[in-house]
């Protein structure tokens, strides 16, 4: 795959390079216009190339994750780049004596509950900043803002105190609602960007016509804030999917509650590291996350930046 | 500004019957003023139980020798300063554990936002097929989760049966395997290369968008004017997206300054190797594993700080007031 992607490349810029070339003679610029086209070879060439490495260095982890995920040989020593003996062995194990089926149930459940609350709070509390003007409105986005930006580490000492003397531990639902804490303030933030992008007349329109705020709501904003909302949800599905200090501190003790990014540590041995089932887990585990990714890429860096620069 | 809209007061049932003072315009009009705190409201509870609280308590558990029998009595130990006493005086703090976390913030955000800068200037010179191939690319590094890209590269340079230790050998580079997570300098270039490899693809797609929307316009007048690709990038491009750069970097600092499971995760990354503590596993392996919640807390208190500091003087040099 990767020789097969500088021709391509070059393609288009070559062509691009064309036209000057027949209309040249007539102009003064007949000359240096082959002189040019060269150059703009090299230039295509050179892309090419930097489009080969890039290509190379961004895929080679996945690549080799997968490659190792298929091999009934990973680690066993004298690696080759694609699988020496292709097999699914590894998943297998994975998903019955691993006890990632068990896994990835909680991983789901939890990753489903903290998508469906956070982002029923975080849409109620984005229209309110995004569309309101009020006392301590900036003070309230700052503090948002900031909060996001605490360490876990500093969270998890006090959140375990907490958790635990509410009797959660070693449960999913304190875990849960840790979660949902965690991916509010980002969910706000990038939220007020899709929220403001709404033009204002449409709402105004939709008082005129007799509807009160709450069918306005219902009608009008919901369904244009909808493609944001995904976006959103995503990316907090992604934080409860990949999280792993609060699950390693709260889940501690039980290893039938673990979620997915913790339930692969015990592939690790006192002595040899089991590559791979680590692999064959990994992949397991990235897979939705990649999907989800493409799917919504566009929307969330929109909305990131509009998010930032948007009153 | 232009999309803020004034709470929508009086109903369209009361302004028909204009009847003065009190009834149901008023009521209506509370309602309405109220609506932006009623909307907040169970958000903010979220918050305020779950993040401000926990900050508070923090704080208070780093004025404590807070141990287990504490976290099991309940009661409280004050001691004052004495956490921060001690780990001001620790050798740790200075020689390993500052140096691990801000010289690698520093590396991290510059190869990030340098490497995520080129890439998005290299996809927008390419053609529409191209950009999509690359972009998805980048896509896949991006959505790599931390946890299993961490396992991932720990493999890549596995000492016994890595492919990086094999390749060199093949080549001839090295007769023995090398252990490159003991060496501190070798296993913060593996964190590193983690970390820039998974962030990276935030800052060019970002930028990517950024560059898009720079008017073709303003080059051509500046390549007219003789200005070379460089100077157009510095002088036309970078001021344009100053707003983009801005966001860009204060997040890639945040995220650089607070990597864990990246480091954790990596074998002697969970406090075995002292060398290898930042502030943040650091804090970690203090509090649950020695039991010294307290002390723990004091040093997740100076990570919090230092953030801070480094938040408040970045929006203030990149950020204008209004732009929030």
């Amino acid at each position: 795959m990767s020789t097969s992607a500088p021709a391509p490349t070059t393609a288009p810029e070559a062509s691009g390079a064309l036209p000057p070339g027949p209309d040249g003679p007539g102009t003064p610029r007949a000359i240096p216009a082959s002189r040019r086209s060269s150059r703009k070879t090299r230039s295509a060439a050179g892309k090419a190339v930097l489009v080969v490495v890039l290509l190379a260095f961004t895929l080679f982890p996945a690549f080799w994750m997968l490659s190792s995920a298929f091999d009934a040989k990973a680690g066993a020593g004298g690696q080759t780049l694609l699988p020496r003996e292709w097999s699914l062995a590894n998943f297998e194990y994975v998903l019955t004596d691993g006890g990632f089926d068990v896994y990835l149930r909680n991983s789901a459940i939890v990753a489903v509950v903290t998508v469906l609350a956070s982002a029923v709070l975080a849409l109620l509390a984005s229209v309110a900043v995004a569309r309101f003007r009020f006392k301590f409105r900036t003070s309230m986005l700052l503090m948002i803002l900031v909060v996001q930006m605490v360490p876990l580490e500093a969270l998890v000492i006090p959140l375990f105190v907490q958790v635990r003397d509410l009797q959660l531990l070693n449960t999913l639902l304190g875990l849960m609602v840790v979660y949902v804490a965690l991916s509010l303030p980002f969910g706000i933030w990038m939220l007020r960007g899709f929220v403001a992008a709404v033009p204002v007349e449409l709402e105004e329109a939709a008082y005129l016509d007799g509807a009160s705020w709450g069918r306005m709501f219902r009608s009008v904003l919901l369904p244009l804030v909808m493609p944001g909302l995904v976006a959103t949800s995503v990316f907090s599905f992604i934080t409860a999917w990949n999280e792993f200090i609060f699950a390693m501190t709260l889940l501690g003790g039980a290893s039938e509650n673990y979620t997915v990014a913790i339930g692969l540590k015990q592939f690790f041995g006192e002595h040899t590291n089991e590559w791979g089932y680590i692999m064959a887990a990994s992949t397991i585990i990235t897979v939705p996350v990649m999907i989800f990714f493409v799917i919504v890429q566009r929307r969330l860096s929109s909305g990131l930046v509009a998010g930032a620069v948007k009153g | 500004m232009s999309t803020t809209i004034q709470a929508p007061t009086p109903a369209p049932g009361g302004s028909k019957t204009p009847r003065p003072g009190v009834g149901p315009v008023q009521r209506n009009r509370l309602i309405a003023s109220s609506r932006p705190w009623l909307l907040l409201a169970p958000a903010l509870a979220v918050l305020a139980v779950l993040l401000l609280w926990p900050l508070i308590r923090v704080l208070l558990f780093s004025l404590q020798d807070y141990g287990l029998r504490e976290i099991v009595s309940g009661e409280s130990n004050w001691i004052g300063l004495a956490n921060y006493g001690e780990i001001l005086a620790d050798p740790t703090l200075w020689g390993v554990v500052l140096p691990n976390t801000v010289g690698f913030a520093v590396l991290a955000v510059a190869g990030t936002v340098a490497l995520g800068t080129g890439v998005a200037v290299l996809m927008a010179s390419l053609g529409g097929f191209w950009r999509t191939v690359v972009g998805s690319a980048i896509m896949i590094a991006w959505a790599m989760p931390a946890v299993t890209g961490t396992y991932v590269w720990v493999w890549i340079f596995d000492a016994d049966r890595g492919i990086f230790n094999e390749a060199l050998q093949a080549v001839g580079l090295q007769d023995e395997p090398v252990n490159w997570f003991t060496n501190r300098f070798s296993f913060y270039a593996i964190v590193l290369l983690n970390v820039i490899h998974h962030g990276f693809p935030f800052v060019a797609i970002t930028v990517l968008a950024g560059l898009l929307g720079v008017p073709k316009e303003m080059l051509e007048a500046a390549e007219m004017d003789g200005a070379g690709p460089w100077r157009r990038f510095f002088q036309v491009i970078v001021p344009n997206l100053r707003q983009v750069f801005s966001v860009v970097i204060i997040l890639s600092t945040i995220w650089d300054f607070k990597v864990f499971a990246q480091v954790y995760l990596m074998p002697g990354g969970n406090g075995t190797n002292r060398e290898a503590l930042n502030l943040g596993v650091w804090s970690y392996v203090e509090s649950f594993g020695q039991n010294r919640y307290g002390f723990g807390s004091a040093i997740a208190v100076l990570l919090t700080v230092l953030l801070l500091i480094i938040t408040v003087i970045y929006v203030r040099a990149l950020l204008k007031e209004d732009e929030l």
